[in-house]
C-alpha cells in the first residue's frame, strides 16, 4: 500500500519525523518497505497483511497513526447536497446472485462536466501510483485510496434498458436538454447476475473476456456492463461526453472475486480489496464522499437518497476481554486504562451493562470472583470486591475494579471477533518491545531421537568413505521418473504445478536424481564424483496418504564391490546382528554380474549394482557408475546403539588360509556358512579374500575361493596342530557339501 | 719353500693389507689397494697363493689352512673399509634424496551438505533448550496442512497457484516395504495418547506441505502437554527460483505448549537460540504480523551489526488450533515459530545464491 505523506496529513497531524513514522508503523504491524520522493511528496510503501484490509486506504493508516501518537483523527463528513429527484425514480437494482454480490448501492448524479482533475488530486493519485484520467474517474479512484472501498462510476446515459438502446433518452451536449426526463424508460435497471452461457464482455482495458459461470456481472437491461468488483466495462466508461453518472458502491463475495480475478488474470485495486473484504458499513460513506467530490469538482445534481439492495451489514457481536488473559498470553501487565484507551481509539465501542461481566466471570484463572451473572454492572460500575484475583491483589497496578471489559469491534475490523484478537491489538499498540526477552524458561530433559543418532552414524561412515552429501529436488520430470524405480511399479504422484520446470513427478527413488547430479558434475569434468543423499521417496498407495520411506541413495564411480562394501560398513557400524542376505537384484538397469538385492528380516532392504551400458547411455553418463539404495527404517530399528562390552581372550590367535576350488554355481555364502560351522566357537574371523578363475588351471566352470580363518581360544593358546585339524575339517565338509577341492 | 717362509709372507700381507685398506680415503684409493692386495690376476695374495704349491707336501694342509684364514681376514678388512667409506658418505646422500614436502597418503573425506550441517546444529542447540525432535510426512492432506491450522476452505493460502496439489497415480501397490514416513515420530518420553477429536475426515486431495507447522498438529494430536518439540524438513511453495527463493526449501518449526506459556517465553527462547546459534550479544525484536495458526503473530528480528535482520515468523498458538487438537485453550497456551534453514545456512557460510545448495556440484559441497 502506497501512502502519500501529504494526503495522510489531511486526516491526522504528522508532527513526527518521517523516520519515526516508518519505524513505529513497522513495529505496530505496517511493515515499512521503502519511501520514494514524488514531486514534493513522499510515497511511503507499507506492507499490509491480509487480515488488515482496513489499512488499504489512507484513513485506515491515519487511524493507526492517530492511535499510536494519541492524535485526533479527522474524517470528512461527506454530506453532499441532494436534489429533489429521488434516485429510485432513475435507477433500480436487482441482485440475482446474492451469494456473489452481498450488497449493492447506487447513487446518481446528472449533469456533470467531465474535465481534468484539480492539481492537488492529480498529484495525490500520482504519488500513490495512479494515472489521472478525468475528474469523475479520478474521484472514484481517490475515494478508493482514501477509505479502501472500491467504487465504480458508469456513464448513466450509456446504460441500456430493456428496450432498444437508440430509444434511450441521451443527455446531449447541451445542459438545457437535460432537464429531468422521466420517460417511461426510467428507472433504468441494474441487474447483478451470473453470466449467460457464452457471454463475453469488453472491459475498460478494451480486451474482451470470456466469462465463467461463477462470475458476478453487473448488467444493464441487456448485457454485462462491468465485471463486478474486478473491472468496469468499456461500453459505459466515463468519457468526455458523459453527463450523467451512476455511482456504484457494493460488496462482493471475496472468494468469487478472487476466483474471477485469477481466471481472467485481471487483478485490480478493486479486486485486491474485495478479496480481503471491505467495510460493510463503509459503503454508504464512500458513496457519499464520491458524490460530494463529484459535485465539488465536476458539478451536477445528486439525486436524493440511495438505492440499497442486498444484505444489510450485520451487527457485530461484543467481545469480552478478561484482563487476566493479557498477562497470560503477552506475559506482561498492561494497565487497564491503557487497555481501554487502546481499544477505544482503534474504534471499538465499549459496551457497558450486564452482558460483558456475566461472560467475563468464568474465565478467571484464580477461580475467585465467581458471582451470579449480571450482578455487577458495566465496567465502570463494578465494585471490584469479588473480581480481584490473587495475582491482581499482589500487584497494586492492577487493582482495577473490573476483571474484564466488553468491546463491540468496529465494522472495518472483521478480523476482530475473539478475545485473543483484542489481546493482539493491545499487545501490538502497547508495543512488543515491552515484552522481556530474558525470562527463565523452565528446563526440561530432551534426548536425541534414535533416528537422529543412527543417521549420524550412517553419515559418518559415508563421509569417511569419501562420499559427499547431496540434496536433490523431491520432484523429477517424467523421463527421469521412469528411468529407474526399484521400489514400486505404481504411477508416481503428480503435482498439478511442476515444482521446477517439467518436474511434476514425485520421485519414487533417489537414484535418478543422484545420477542426474552425477551427470552435471561430469559435465564440469570434476574428477571425483561420489554422492549420497538421505531423503524420502513417495510411493503411492491408492487413496491413502502415500508411503514416504526414508532412503539412503548412493551413486559413485567406484566398482560394485567397493559400493557394496560401503553398505556393509554401515551395517557393521550400526552393529546389525541379524543377517543381511544378498540375492539377484532383478533390476534391468543393473548389471546382473555386479548387482544384488539385500534382504533383511524377510524384506527387501535395498539394492546395490553397477549400471549397465544401456543404463549409462540412458542417464547420459560418460564413465561407469555404481548405485545403491537402502531403506533406513529397518536399520534405525535394528541398530545397536549401546553395544555391550565382551571380554577379550588374552591368548594369541592362529591364522590359516584356505583356497577351495568349487563349481561356479557354489556361492560364497554357503561355503562360508559351512566353514563357520566347522570352525566352531574358536573362530574369531572368517575373511573372504578373493575369487580366482582360470580355465586352464581350474577347469571350465570352476573357480577358487580364497579365504582366511583366524582362530583363538579363550582358555589356552591355540596350537598349530589344532588349527590344522580345524582347517582339515572345513576342507572335508566343503568337499562333501559343495564338491570343493583344496587347491595346493 | 719352507713353511715358515710362506707363513712370513702371509703375515706380512695380513699386516699391510688392512692398514692399506684403512688408510684409503675414498673409494678409488680403496679400489687401488684392493687390486694391489687381492686382485684376481696380479694381487699379492694371488702371488702368495702360487707359492703354496712349492711348500713341502707334508706342510701343505697347515699352509692352506693358514692361507684361507689370512684371505678371509683381508677380505673382511676390505669389506669393513667399504662400509666405512659408504657410511661416511651416507648422511649427504640421504639428505639429497629426502623431500619433507612430499604429501602423505591423504584420504579424501566426504562432506555433509551445508543444509544438513545447519539442521544438525539447530537441532543440537534446541535440544539443549529442552526441545525434542518430531517429524511428519511431506505429503499432507487438507486437515493437517490447512484446516487444523485455522486456514479455512476459502482462505487465499489454499489457492491452487500457491500450493503443490497432487494428482493421485494409479493406486498400484509398491513392491518395497518402507512404511516409516507416514507416522509421526515422537520423542520417546511422550508416549501418552491424548484423545484428539477430528471433526472432518481428511479431504481427498493431498499436497506437498507448505510449512512444517503440519507437524505441530500431528504431534499435539498424539501428546498431552507439556509439548516441547522442533521439526526440521522440506517444505514446498511455488515460488520462482531466484537467489533467495527456491520452490523446495527447509524449515525449522518450534512448538511449546504448556500451562502459562507467554510471549515473554517465546521471546526469551528465541533469544537463547539466537545467542547460541549466532552471537552472544544479540537481541530479539517482534513486529506484528499475520499467520492463521498463531495469534498474536509476529515477525522475529535479531539485532545484527547495528541493525535488524529477519529470523522468521512466530506467535502464540491460535486458540482454534489448540481446540482442533483437543486442547483446552483456557488451560493451555503455547508458542510456535518457524525459521528458514536456507537463510540461516546462507548467512553462516556466505552463500550468495541459495540455488547453489541444490546443484550438488562436488566442488561446492567440498567447501563446507
Amino acid at each position: 500500500m502506497l501512502v502519500s505523506w501529504n494526503w495522510l496529513k489531511q486526516y491526522v497531524p504528522l508532527d513526527m519525523p518521517l523516520e519515526e513514522l516508518q519505524r513505529r508503523l513497522t513495529l505496530s504491524g505496517l511493515n515499512h518497505e521503502g519511501t520514494a520522493e514524488v514531486a514534493g511528496d513522499m510515497a511511503i510503501d507499507l506492507e499490509v497483511t491480509s487480515n488488515r484490509p482496513d489499512c488499504l486506504g489512507h484513513i485506515g493508516i491515519a487511524r493507526e497513526v492517530a492511535v499510536l501518537w494519541n492524535h485526533a483523527l479527522t474524517i470528512p463528513a461527506a454530506n453532499p447536497r441532494e436534489s429533489k429527484t429521488p434516485v429510485d425514480s432513475l435507477v433500480s437494482v436487482r441482485i440475482e446472485c446474492p451469494d456473489l454480490c452481498l450488497r449493492y448501492t447506487a447513487r446518481a448524479i446528472r449533469g456533470v462536466k467531465i474535465g481534468p482533475s484539480p492539481q492537488w488530486m492529480a498529484r495525490r493519485l500520482e504519488t500513490v501510483g495512479l494515472t489521472p484520467i478525468n475528474n469523475v474517474v479520478d474521484i472514484s479512484n481517490y475515494v478508493l485510496m482514501e477509505c479502501g472501498q472500491p467504487l465504480h462510476t458508469f456513464d448513466f446515459g450509456k446504460l441500456g434498458n430493456k428496450g432498444d438502446r437508440s430509444n434511450l433518452p441521451h443527455s446531449g451536449p447541451s445542459g438545457a436538454a437535460h432537464k429531468l426526463d422521466l420517460s417511461p424508460l426510467f428507472p433504468r435497471e441494474i441487474v447483478v447476475r451470473r453470466p449467460l452461457l457464452g457471454e463475453t464482455t469488453e472491459a475498460i482495458d478494451h480486451k474482451t473476456y470470456q466469462l465463467g459461470p461463477e462470475m458476478c456481472m453487473i448488467c444493464d437491461g441487456k448485457a454485462p456492463v462491468a465485471i463486478g468488483g474486478v473491472m468496469g466495462g468499456a461500453q459505459t466508461e466515463i468519457s468526455p461526453d458523459t453527463r450523467d453518472v451512476l455511482i456504484e458502491a457494493a460488496e462482493f463475495d471475496p472468494v468469487s472475486i478472487r476466483n474471477t480475478a485469477r481466471l481472467l488474470n485481471l487483478h485490480s485495486d478493486s479486486s485486491y480489496r474485495f478479496e480481503r473484504r471491505v467495510d460493510p458499513e463503509g459503503l454508504d460513506w464512500a458513496s457519499r464522499r464520491c458524490c460530494e467530490l463529484i459535485l465539488d469538482l465536476a458539478g451536477g445534481e445528486l439525486a436524493r437518497g440511495i438505492v440499497d439492495v442486498g444484505r444489510p451489514p450485520r451487527k457485530r457481536e461484543p467481545i469480552v476481554l478478561r484482563f487476566s488473559q493479557l498477562q497470560r498470553i503477552l506475559g506482561i501487565e498492561v494497565p487497564a486504562e491503557r487497555v481501554r484507551e487502546i481499544l477505544i481509539s482503534l474504534g471499538n465501542v465499549e459496551e457497558t451493562g450486564k452482558q460483558g461481566l456475566g461472560i467475563g466471570d468464568w474465565g478467571l484463572d484464580s477461580g475467585i470472583g465467581v458471582q451470579g451473572s449480571g450482578e455487577s454492572g458495566g465496567c465502570e460500575a463494578a465494585s471490584g470486591k469479588s473480581h480481584i484475583s490473587n495475582q491482581q491483589l499482589s500487584n497494586p497496578q492492577s487493582l482495577i475494579p473490573n476483571p474484564s471489559l466488553t468491546m463491540v469491534p468496529p465494522s472495518w475490523r472483521r478480523d476482530l471477533t475473539r478475545e485473543i484478537d483484542l489481546i493482539e491489538e493491545v499487545g501490538r499498540i502497547h508495543g512488543y518491545d515491552a515484552i522481556p526477552e530474558d525470562v527463565g524458561v523452565p528446563m526440561v530433559p530432551s534426548a536425541r531421537r534414535r533416528e537422529d543418532r543412527v543417521l549420524e552414524k550412517v553419515r559418518h561412515v559415508l563421509t569417511a568413505c569419501g562420499f559427499d552429501e547431496a540434496v536433490t529436488l523431491s520432484a523429477v520430470d517424467r523421463h527421469t521418473s521412469e528411468s529407474l524405480s526399484p521400489w514400486t511399479d505404481a504411477e508416481p504422484l503428480r503435482s498439478a504445478l511442476p515444482v521446477v520446470r517439467g518436474a511434476d513427478r514425485l520421485r519414487r527413488s533417489l537414484l535418478p536424481s543422484l545420477l542426474a547430479a552425477r551427470r552435471a558434475n561430469e559435465a564440469l569434468a570434476n574428477p571425483i564424483i561420489e554422492l549420497f543423499e538421505i531423503a524420502k521417496a513417495y510411493l503411492p498407495q491408492g487413496a491413502e496418504l502415500p508411503r514416504e520411506p526414508l532412503l539412503l541413495g548412493i551413486a559413485g564411480g567406484r566398482d560394485y564391490p567397493a559400493v557394496k562394501g560401503v553398505v556393509e560398513a554401515i551395517l557393521r557400524e550400526l552393529k546389525i546382528a541379524e543377517p543381511v542376505e544378498a540375492e539377484e537384484a532383478g533390476i534391468a538397469q543393473l548389471d546382473t554380474a555386479a548387482s544384488c538385492r539385500l534382504r533383511f528380516r524377510g524384506q527387501t532392504l535395498g539394492y546395490v549394482g553397477r549400471l549397465t551400458d544401456d543404463a549409462l547411455k540412458q542417464f547420459d553418463l560418460r564413465g561407469p557408475a555404481t548405485v545403491a539404495e537402502v531403506r533406513l527404517a529397518p536399520l534405525i530399528e535394528a541398530a545397536d546403539l549401546m553395544p555391550r562390552c565382551v571380554e577379550q581372550s588374552s591368548y594369541p590367535a592362529v591364522t590359516r588360509d584356505l583356497n577351495l576350488v568349487v563349481a561356479e554355481s557354489v556361492r560364497w555364502a554357503d561355503v562360508a556358512a559351512t566353514a563357520r560351522r566347522e570352525a566352531g566357537p574358536c573362530l574369531e574371523t572368517l575373511q573372504y579374500r578373493d575369487t580366482y578363475r582360470d580355465e586352464k588351471r581350474l577347469g571350465v566352470d570352476r573357480k577358487s575361493l580364497l579365504f582366511s580363518i583366524v582362530l583363538r581360544s579363550g582358555e589356552c593358546t591355540f596350537t598349530n596342530q589344532q588349527a590344522d585339524e580345524i582347517r582339515e575339517r572345513i576342507v572335508a565338509a566343503c568337499r562333501s557339501e559343495h564338491g570343493a577341492e583344496l587347491r595346493t | 719353500m719352507a713353511l715358515s717362509d710362506f707363513l712370513t709372507e702371509l703375515d706380512a700381507l695380513l699386516g699391510e693389507a688392512p692398514a692399506a685398506f684403512g688408510a684409503a680415503g675414498d673409494a678409488a684409493a680403496l679400489e687401488a689397494a684392493r687390486v694391489q692386495f687381492v686382485g684376481a690376476k696380479s694381487g699379492r695374495l694371488k702371488a702368495v697363493q702360487k707359492g703354496l704349491a712349492a711348500v713341502d707336501k707334508a706342510d701343505r694342509p697347515a699352509a692352506g689352512k693358514r692361507f684361507n684364514e689370512v684371505k678371509q681376514a683381508i677380505e673382511s678388512a676390505h669389506q669393513a673399509a667399504v662400509e666405512r667409506l659408504a657410511s661416511a658418505s651416507r648422511p649427504a646422500a640421504a639428505a639429497r634424496c629426502a623431500d619433507p614436502t612430499v604429501p602423505g597418503d591423504c584420504r579424501r573425506l566426504g562432506r555433509l551438505h551445508p543444509i544438513t550441517q545447519t539442521i544438525e546444529e539447530l537441532k543440537e542447540i534446541m535440544g539443549r533448550l529442552g526441545f525434542s525432535v518430531a517429524d511428519g510426512p511431506e505429503i499432507e492432506d487438507q486437515w493437517y496442512n490447512f484446516e487444523a491450522l485455522n486456514i479455512p476452505a476459502d482462505h487465499p493460502a489454499r489457492n491452487p497457484l500457491e500450493n503443490f496439489y497432487l494428482e493421485l497415480g494409479d493406486g498400484g501397490r509398491g513392491t518395497g516395504d518402507g512404511n516409516h514416513g507416514t507416522a509421526v515420530e515422537l520423542p520417546s518420553q511422550h508416549t501418552q495418547q491424548y484423545p484428539a477429536p477430528r471433526p472432518h475426515p481428511p479431504a481427498p486431495s493431498f499436497l506437498l506441505r507448505s510449512q512444517t507447522s503440519t507437524v505441530q498438529i500431528r504431534a499435539m494430536e498424539r501428546m498431552r502437554p507439556p509439548v516441547r518439540i522442533i521439526s526440521c524438513g522440506r517444505v514446498y511453495r511455488p515460488d520462482t527460483a531466484d537467489a533467495t527463493h527456491f520452490p523446495m526449501f527447509h524449515q525449522m518449526e518450534g512448538l511449546l505448549v504448556d500451562r502459562g506459556v507467554t510471549m515473554a517465553d517465546l521471546k526469551s527462547t528465541l533469544r537463547l537460540f539466537a545467542r547460541s546459534a549466532f552471537a552472544d550479544d544479540v537481541h530479539i525484536r517482534f513486529r506484528p504480523s499475520f499467520f492463521p495458526f498463531t495469534e498474536p503473530s509476529v515477525e522475529v528480528d535479531m539485532s545484527w551489526a547495528d541493525g535488524w535482520i529477519e529470523m522468521g515468523g512466530a506467535g502464540m498458538v491460535d486458540p482454534n488450533v489448540l481446540q482442533a487438537v483437543g486442547y483446552d485453550p483456557e488451560e493451555y497456551s503455547g508458542f510456535a515459530f518457524g525459521l528458514g534453514i536456507e537463510r540461516i545456512c546462507a548467512r553462516r557460510h556466505g552463500i550468495a545464491d541459495i540455488r547453489e545448495l541444490f546443484k550438488n556440484d562436488v566442488r561446492f559441497l567440498q567447501q563446507f
